[in-house]
């Protein structure tokens, strides 16, 4: 896989601003080598996953440092968008990316904890979040209840009554380190959420279970990252519904349910990756 | 032996600053020290048992040692992928305490006959399983898991027998004659020491861990017997007689394998565990009927 020598990676785990295009360039690449699927998913969480990481302190995650901010990617099928924005945050190396679903490699296509940084294997559904809020009580019972934990879910993921469990908890406890972003791309596998189970309107649904609930443009890091920034201060556990788009900035895969399942061919990536170039590095 | 568990994890919180105790709203008159001790390191997380083994791993995240109770068929039947995934396959030092196992239960009802559970989480490869068989070895317990660091499960069952006065994982009490073998565990191990009082020729083996099992040990105390009897309180197939099945299969044991023990649920009601132990041959009766 050749990544463009323009995306600058810290070297010391400083904080980097980090284009989102650019890790959409190297996602594409990586499922297109690999064959792999859910390009849709990995495509709608790049902006939440940039916003995390650039909200954290990439370094000390990188060294496994005890009081490091935790990351629990819940949504597990996102592995290459997580591992491609932690490659560009220079929490692992870009090389590692090349072995994306290889033979004898790490990187599976559910985020696996193999991966140095990685906080916990995710795959199954409704599993990672009750994890995080195990963290949030940790850190806080280790005095070190500043430090973040951010936890991604998916809107079809949400479903999972597990879910809920942990989220009652997390109110009943007031973690006020614990934050959970919401990829409210409205397809989950075969169909569109809202006829499977309509859970509109989900802000109030979240209100109603005593979070602290934002809603942005889950396609802006900008305005993920204020909200992260707002939620933590205010000091009770929070969620953000991350408006998003499946399958975002790659046309023929935009909105539809079967780039769920489907892998790239080459002409597709191509394809993708020109659409890209015309977006330049915004956002 | 739930009370010396119990007693034992409160003794390390006061040393050991990573043990948490983590329970889904059951252990009244029992766990409320924990919170009244160690207030940060105490959650009850309410009736919520994939919670509970989720926030279990997350604690286990931060190097904490937690260990989490409660009735076992809620902890290891509904939590199976939880289990499998978030301790399984981490292999994160997490201790599930599960009680009421067995027909512990009885008159509950066949959703509380617990005799099927230590067999489902056999098939995780990671996690030790213990059933300590009395109030010597269960005082071991808590301090042997810790030194071990490994995920785990307890079978608590009712009572506080004083008999095997032993803390091996295995215990041989043998008889005078070399024919027969009783292999058990738990509850039902007490039914076959009242056997072997009544029966002196009868050899009785109790096992307290039940994975893994220490196999060269274990192989040398079946071998001299041309008769091995599981009996348990819990599927043949899935519980200790499969595993001895397949002990057997791979050592030079000549005895014969068979199976005292439930084969399936049942709606029956009985008032106590006394009514499914005499059902299902499990007491000193049913013990000595199965030895001929």
């Amino acid at each position: 896989m050749q990544v463009s020598s323009t995306e600058k990676v810290s070297a010391t785990g400083e904080q980097t601003r980090v284009s989102p295009t650019a890790v959409r360039r190297t996602v594409l690449t990586m499922l297109h080598r690999a064959k792999a699927s859910h390009l849709g998913s990995n495509m709608s969480v790049v902006e939440m996953l940039c916003a995390m990481y650039g909200a954290v302190d990439c370094g000390k995650i990188r060294d496994h440092a005890p009081d490091r901010s935790r990351i629990v990617v819940s949504k597990g099928h996102c592995a290459a968008a997580t591992y491609a924005t932690m490659a560009h945050h220079g929490v692992v190396p870009m090389s590692l990316l090349d072995t994306y679903h290889l033979d004898g490699s790490m990187l599976a296509g559910h985020v696996s904890h193999a991966v140095r940084g990685v906080e916990h294997s995710t795959g199954a559904l409704g599993h990672g979040l009750n994890v995080a809020v195990g963290c949030a009580l940790g850190l806080r019972s280790r005095g070190h209840s500043d430090r973040l934990v951010l936890t991604l879910v998916g809107d079809g993921e949400i479903q999972e009554g597990s879910i809920w469990e942990g989220l009652m908890f997390a109110v009943h406890l007031r973690l006020r380190n614990f934050i959970v972003l919401v990829d409210n791309n409205r397809i989950s596998s075969i169909t569109n959420t809202e006829k499977v189970i309509d859970m509109r309107p989900l802000t109030a649904r979240f209100e109603g279970f005593g979070l602290n609930v934002r809603e942005v443009d889950g396609h802006s890091v900008a305005a993920i990252a204020a909200a992260i920034a707002e939620l933590h201060a205010a000091g009770r556990p929070g969620v953000i519904v991350c408006t998003t788009v499946k399958g975002r900035d790659v046309p023929f895969a935009e909105w539809q349910p079967m780039w769920h399942y489907k892998s790239l061919t080459d002409e597709q990536c191509a394809q993708a990756l020109a659409h890209l170039d015309t977006l330049g590095e915004r956002r | 032996m739930r009370g010396q568990i119990i007693e034992a994890i409160h003794r390390r919180m006061a040393t050991d600053p990573d043990v948490f105790f983590l329970t889904a709203d059951m252990g009244i008159n029992l766990v409320e020290k924990f919170e009244e001790s160690f207030p940060e390191r105490f959650a009850n997380v309410g009736i919520a048992e994939q919670n509970l083994v989720g926030v279990a791993a997350g604690l286990a995240n931060l190097g904490y040692r937690p260990f989490a109770y409660t009735i076992s068929n809620f902890a290891i039947h509904r939590c199976f992928e939880q289990i499998r995934n978030e301790i399984g396959i981490h292999d994160y030092p997490v201790t599930l305490l599960g009680t009421s196992t067995g027909y512990d239960n009885a008159p509950l009802g066949p959703t509380h006959h617990i005799i099927d559970e230590w067999g489902a989480l056999k098939t995780i490869p990671e996690i030790d399983i213990y059933c300590p068989s009395s109030v010597a070895y269960a005082g071991t317990l808590v301090d042997r898991i810790l030194a071990a660091g490994r995920p785990a499960y307890v079978r608590i069952p009712k009572g506080g027998p004083k008999i095997p006065d032993s803390t091996d994982h295995v215990v041989k009490l043998p008889g005078t004659a070399s024919e027969v073998l009783l292999v058990s565990y738990g509850t039902p191990a007490q039914s076959c020491i009242q056997a072997q009082e009544r029966e002196p020729r009868l050899s009785v083996l109790v096992v307290n861990r039940l994975r893994p099992l220490d196999e060269e040990a274990v192989v040398a105390m079946l071998a001299p017997h041309a008769r091995i009897i599981v009996v348990e309180d819990h599927f043949p197939s899935t519980g200790l007689y499969g595993s001895l099945c397949e002990l057997v299969a791979r050592h030079p044991v000549q005895g014969r394998l068979s199976s005292l023990a439930p084969q399936d649920y049942t709606l029956e009601v009985g008032n106590s565990s006394e009514y499914f132990y005499r059902k299902y041959g499990l007491d000193v009766s049913g013990v000595l009927a199965s030895v001929g």
